[in-house]
C-alpha cells in the first residue's frame, strides 16, 4: 500500500500491466524492435571527373569531409614501404601559399579536426567541423591534398616522426607480434606482408623526391573521391564540393593489378620473437582469410564472432573469465581487397604463455572442425546486429562505413540490408567457411615475450616447425 | 512529458560561435530510497541507453586496499542473486550491445560507472541487470569469483602499466603531486601486494557502504518513453534498500603549490625513446578557475601551440608533444606536459629543451591562442553529443553533471563556461602554477634489460 501512495504516478501505469510491478528473477524480454533505415547516400559528379557521395545526417550542425585518393601502401614499392602513408602525413605541413604552423593554426581556428594518413588501399585528408565553417575547412583541406609544397624541413621532421611511431609500434608486445603475424602471412614481396607505417630502414630510404613524384603520378581528381556526410543538403554539398576541389586536375591513373600471395603453410609454424624482462606476451594465432566482397563475407563474420567476437565469445570466456590468463582475448577477421587476414589473439602473463597458446590453438581449431550451435551462432551475432544504429550515430562512423563500401567495391547501399543479411548466417554457412577456408593444421602462431621464459614450454607444445625471428623479421634460428 | 526536440540548436554563425551549443534536454527525480534518475529523451536512433554511476572512486579506498574500488568494479560483472557468473555480458550482448563501448564498468579517482548502450527495444534488460546487481551482488559472491578477478586485474595493470612503455608515469606523478596522506597519492590499478590482500568480507563491506541507491545516480537515455521508463525504474530499482551514507572523505585540501621541484629519472625497459613528464598541482575541478585550466592546456597543446612550434617544429628535439588536465575533484588537479623525443637522442637534451620552454610559457599565451583553444574545446563537446551512451555520450555527461556537482544540468553549462574564460584569467593561473617550484619532472630513459632478465612486478608469479 505504501509503494501505491508514493508511486502514483508508476501505480497508474502499471495499472494496463499490473503483474509487472517489482523486480523479478527472469531476465526481462524484448519489447517490439523500433525500426531504423540506414541514411541513403546520394551521388554526383564534378566536371573533373571527381566522384562525390553525399550522406545526410542532420542531428546535430557538424559535417564530416574525408577526401580519399586510391594511392595506398598496395601500390607503394616494397624497398619504400611506408611512401605512401609519408605522403599523407606531409600533405598538412605546407600549402601553396601556407605553412605547416598556418595550416594547423587555421584549423584549430576554425574548431576543425583535421587529420590526413593512409592505409593499405587509399590515403584520405580527412576532415570534421562544425556546419558554419565546414566549407573553408574543407577548403583548406582540399588545398592541402591538391597543391602541397613538401618543404625540405618538414620531410626531415615527418620522417624522423615516422621512424619513431614505429620504434613505439615494436616497443610493445601486441606491436611486435602483429608486425610479424602480419609478415608471415604472406610472400615477402607481396603488399599486404607490411605494414602500411613503414620500417625504419624502408622509412630511411625514402627521399623528398621520391614523395613529390608519388603525389604527382597518384593525387588526381580520376583516382579521388570526396565523402561528405552530416548536416548538408546536396545543393550545399555541390557548392563546397566545387568550391574546394572543381579546379584540380592531374594525370590519368591507371592503378595497376595487385597480387597478394600467401604464404605457403604446410603445417602449423610458431614464430618467437624476444622481448627479454616482458611481463606478457603477446599471442597471434590464424591465417589468411577472404576479402570483401566475397559471398562468404557474413558466414565468416558469423564465424569470427563465435571464436572472439566479444567478451562472451569462446576465446575470452576461456582465456580471462575461466583462466584468468589475461585482460582480454578477442578475434580479428579484417577483410581486405581480394584477401583478407583472420586470427584470435590476445596479451597473456609471461608464465601463462604456453597453456594460453595452447588453448587458443584448440579453440581455433574447434571452430574450424566443429558445427556451431544455432543458439550460440545467434546469440554471438545479436551484438554486431544490435550495435550497429549505436556505431553510425556519428558523422565519422557512417563515414567510415561508406568509405569501406567505396574502397572495396561494396554496393552502396550495402549497409542498409547489413543487419539482416548477418542475422541470416545459418550453422551450415559457417560449417561451410569454416572447413572450406580455414586450414586449422596449418596456421601461424606468433608469440612475443621473454624467451627464456617461454621459449622452451612453448617448444614442448609440438604445434609445428618453431622459428625464432628478430623484430626486423629476420630469422634468427 | 511532451516530446521535445533534444538537440535544439540556435543557428550558429561563424562571427557568433560564442556560448552557444545543443542544450539536452532531461527530466529529473529522486526515488524514496534515494536514487538520483534522470531521463533524456532522442529518437533520432532507435537506441537506449543506461548509466549508473556510483559516487565511489579509489579516493575511497582504505589505506593498505589500493586498487580495491577497481577490483571491485570487476566483481560487478560475476554475477548477482539472478544472474549467474558470465550471464550479464551475455544477456547484453544477446541483446544487441558490444563489450567494450556499449558495455563497460571504469573507475577512476572519483567515481565508478556502470553502462549499457541497447536497442531501445531492450532498455528492460539493462535496467533489471544493474538493478539485480545492486540489490543483490553480495549474496552470491564467492571467494573463486574474487580470486579470478584479481587475477584478471592483475593482467590489466600488466598490460596497461607494467608492460608498456612509460607505463609508471601516472603512479610516479600522483605520488609527487599529492602527499601520502591525501585520497589521490595512488593509482586507481592499485598494487599487485594490495590487490592480493583484499578479501571477501573487504568486497562485502566495499558493497554496502557504497553500492547503495542513495550513492549513486541512474541515467536512462535515447529513444525512450519517459513515463514508460519511470515506471520501469521503480520497479526494478524501487525496492533496494536505502544505505547509511558513506563516511566523508579524509581531510584533502592542499596548498596551491608544492613547494619545491621535483625530479625523477626513470630507467624504463619498454622504452623505445626518451620522454619527459612535467606535472603541476592547478586548481581542482570544483575551483571556479576549472575552465581556465582546461583551456590553459589546451592552449598548450595543439599543433599550433608555441610548445609544439618550438620543440618538434623549430628545433625538432621532439617528435610529439601534448598537453592535458586529469579533471581531479578533491584539493588539486595537474596539469601534465609530455614531450616525447627521438630515437636515439639524449634525455638529457630533451629535458632542457622542455623546461627552457614550459619556463616561457607566457609567451605562447596569446589572444589567439585562446580563441584557437576555445573554438577547439567547443568543437570537441558538441562533437561528442552526437552519442546516447558509451563512453562520453550524453548520458554519461549528465551522470558526470549530477556525480561531480549535483547539478544534471552541468553539461548545458559548459561551452558558455569555457567561453567566459579571459585571457588574463589564463596567465594569471599560469603565473601562479606553471612554476618550478610546484613542477615534477619525470624523465624516462630507454634501458632495455637483457635477456634473462627477472620480471620487474612483484606480483608476478
Amino acid at each position: 500500500m505504501n509503494r501505491l501512495q508514493t508511486f502514483s504516478l508508476a501505480a497508474a501505469l502499471l495499472a494496463a500491466a499490473p503483474a509487472a510491478a517489482q523486480h523479478g528473477t527472469t531476465p526481462p524480454p524484448p519489447g517490439p524492435l523500433r525500426p531504423f533505415q540506414v541514411p541513403a547516400p546520394q551521388e554526383l559528379t564534378l566536371p573533373n571527373g571527381l566522384r562525390v557521395v553525399v550522406v545526410r545526417q542532420a542531428a546535430l550542425p557538424i559535417v564530416n569531409g574525408r577526401i580519399i585518393v586510391k594511392s595506398g601502401a598496395l601500390y607503394e614499392p616494397a624497398d619504400k614501404n611506408g611512401l605512401a602513408q609519408l605522403t599523407a602525413s606531409l600533405l598538412r605541413e605546407g600549402a601553396q601559399g601556407i605553412t605547416a604552423s598556418e595550416i594547423a593554426a587555421r584549423m584549430e581556428r576554425l574548431g576543425a579536426q583535421f587529420q590526413t594518413g593512409a592505409g593499405y588501399a587509399s590515403a584520405f585528408a580527412n576532415v570534421t567541423a562544425l556546419k558554419p565553417v565546414f566549407a573553408e575547412a574543407l577548403a583548406l583541406a582540399a588545398r592541402t591534398v591538391t597543391s602541397p609544397t613538401f618543404p625540405e624541413s618538414e620531410f626531415t621532421r615527418v620522417r624522423t616522426q615516422s621512424i619513431a611511431n614505429y620504434a613505439q609500434l615494436q616497443s610493445t608486445v601486441e606491436g611486435l607480434s602483429y608486425e610479424a603475424f602480419t609478415r608471415a602471412l604472406y610472400q615477402p614481396q607481396a603488399p599486404y606482408s607490411r605494414l602500411p607505417g613503414g620500417t625504419r630502414t624502408t622509412l630511411e630510404r625514402i627521399t623528398l623526391q621520391d614523395v613529390q613524384d608519388w603525389h604527382r603520378r597518384m593525387y588526381s581528381p580520376s583516382n579521388a573521391l570526396l565523402l561528405l556526410v552530416g548536416d548538408l543538403t546536396m545543393d550545399e554539398a555541390r557548392q563546397m564540393a566545387t568550391q574546394a576541389l572543381g579546379a584540380w586536375s592531374g594525370p590519368a591513373v591507371s592503378l595497376p593489378a595487385i597480387a597478394n600471395p600467401a604464404q605457403a603453410v604446410t603445417g602449423t609454424r610458431v614464430i618467437l620473437l624476444d622481448r627479454p624482462g616482458s611481463v606478457q606476451s603477446g599471442v597471434y594465432v590464424g591465417q589468411t582469410a577472404i576479402g570483401y566482397g566475397d559471398p562468404a563475407y557474413f558466414a565468416f563474420t558469423g564465424l569470427s564472432q563465435v571464436l572472439g567476437g566479444g567478451f562472451k565469445a569462446r576465446a575470452n570466456m576461456n582465456l580471462r573469465e575461466r583462466h584468468a590468463w589475461t585482460y582480454g582475448s578477442f578475434s580479428s577477421f579484417s577483410p581486405l581487397q581480394g584477401t583478407g587476414t583472420f586470427n584470435v589473439n590476445a596479451s597473456v602473463r609471461t608464465n601463462a604463455t604456453d597453456s594460453a597458446v595452447a588453448e587458443l590453438v584448440r579453440e581455433y581449431r574447434r571452430i574450424a572442425a566443429e558445427p556451431v550451435p544455432a543458439d550460440e551462432l545467434s546469440s554471438s551475432l545479436a551484438n554486431v546486429v544490435g550495435s550497429f544504429p549505436n556505431s553510425i550515430q556519428t558523422v565519422q562512423g557512417l563515414s567510415q562505413r561508406f568509405e569501406t563500401a567505396l574502397l572495396y567495391g561494396l554496393p552502396l547501399n550495402f549497409w542498409s540490408s547489413y543487419r539482416e543479411r548477418l542475422a541470416a548466417v545459418t550453422p551450415a554457412d559457417v560449417s561451410r567457411v569454416g572447413q572450406g577456408t580455414l586450414t586449422p593444421n596449418a596456421i601461424t602462431v606468433v608469440v612475443a615475450g621473454d624467451l627464456s621464459k617461454v621459449e622452451a614450454p612453448i617448444r614442448a607444445l609440438n604445434l609445428g616447425t618453431v622459428e625464432v625471428w628478430d623484430a626486423n623479421g629476420n630469422k634468427v634460428r | 512529458m511532451r516530446p521535445v526536440p533534444a538537440l535544439a540548436l540556435a543557428a550558429l554563425l561563424p562571427a557568433a560561435l560564442a556560448a552557444q551549443s545543443p542544450q539536452i534536454s532531461y527530466t529529473e527525480e529522486t526515488l524514496p530510497n534515494g536514487l538520483k534518475v534522470i531521463y533524456h529523451v532522442d529518437h533520432s536512433a532507435p537506441v537506449a541507453a543506461v548509466d549508473l554511476w556510483y559516487n565511489v572512486g579509489s579516493k575511497n579506498e582504505a589505506p593498505g586496499r589500493t586498487g580495491f574500488a577497481h577490483l571491485f568494479e570487476h566483481m560487478m560483472f560475476k554475477g548477482s542473486r539472478n544472474v549467474p557468473d558470465g550471464q550479464h555480458f551475455a544477456l547484453l550482448e544477446g541483446a544487441g550491445a558490444r563489450a567494450g563501448n556499449d558495455i563497460n564498468g571504469t573507475t577512476n579517482w572519483d567515481r565508478t560507472n556502470y553502462f549499457e548502450q541497447l536497442p531501445s527495444n531492450q532498455l528492460e534488460l539493462a535496467l533489471w541487470l544493474e538493478a539485480d546487481r545492486m540489490g543483490t551482488l553480495a549474496e552470491v559472491l564467492t571467494p573463486e569469483k574474487l580470486d579470478n578477478q584479481r587475477d584478471v586485474v592483475k593482467n590489466e595493470r600488466r598490460q596497461s602499466y607494467d608492460n608498456q612503455p612509460y607505463g609508471t608515469w601516472l603512479e610516479k606523478m600522483l605520488g609527487y603531486v599529492y602527499p601520502e596522506a591525501h585520497p589521490y597519492h595512488h593509482s586507481v590499478i592499485g598494487s599487485m601486494e594490495d590487490l592480493s590482500a583484499a578479501s571477501p568480507d573487504d568486497v562485502r563491506s566495499f558493497f554496502r557502504t557504497y553500492y547503495a541507491p542513495n550513492n549513486a545516480v541512474l541515467v536512462v537515455a535515447g529513444d525512450i518513453d519517459v513515463n514508460q521508463a519511470k515506471a520501469l525504474v521503480r520497479k526494478h530499482f524501487g525496492d533496494i534498500p536505502r544505505q547509511a551514507p558513506p563516511p566523508a572523505l579524509r581531510e584533502t585540501r592542499l596548498p596551491p603549490v608544492i613547494g619545491r621541484e621535483q625530479r625523477e629519472v626513470v630507467q624504463d625497459a619498454n622504452a623505445p625513446v626518451p620522454a619527459v613528464f612535467v606535472g603541476y598541482r592547478v586548481p581542482s575541478q570544483r575551483d571556479p578557475r576549472a575552465e581556465a585550466v582546461e583551456v590553459l592546456g589546451s592552449m598548450l597543446s595543439g599543433r599550433s601551440s608555441t610548445l609544439y612550434e618550438s620543440l618538434v617544429r623549430r628545433q625538432g628535439v621532439a617528435t610529439g608533444v601534448g598537453t592535458f588536465n586529469t579533471g581531479l575533484l578533491e584539493g588539486a588537479d595537474m596539469l601534465i606536459v609530455r614531450a616525447t623525443g627521438k630515437p636515439g637522442a639524449s634525455a638529457d637534451s630533451l629535458e632542457a629543451a622542455v623546461l627552457r620552454e614550459v619556463g616561457n610559457v607566457m609567451a605562447g599565451l596569446t589572444q589567439e591562442s585562446l580563441d584557437r583553444a576555445k573554438a577547439q574545446l567547443r568543437f570537441a563537446f558538441i562533437n561528442g553529443l552526437q552519442t546516447t551512451g558509451g563512453f562520453g555520450g550524453r548520458a554519461d555527461l549528465l551522470a558526470e553533471g549530477w556525480t561531480y556537482f549535483r547539478d544534471p544540468n552541468y553539461v548545458n553549462t559548459r561551452v558558455a563556461a569555457i567561453d567566459r574564460v579571459t585571457l588574463a584569467d589564463v596567465q594569471a593561473l599560469a603565473r601562479e602554477r606553471m612554476v618550478q617550484s610546484n613542477r615534477v619532472i619525470l624523465v624516462y630513459v630507454p634501458n632495455r634489460a637483457p635477456a634473462g632478465a627477472q620480471p620487474r612486478t612483484p606480483g608476478d608469479r
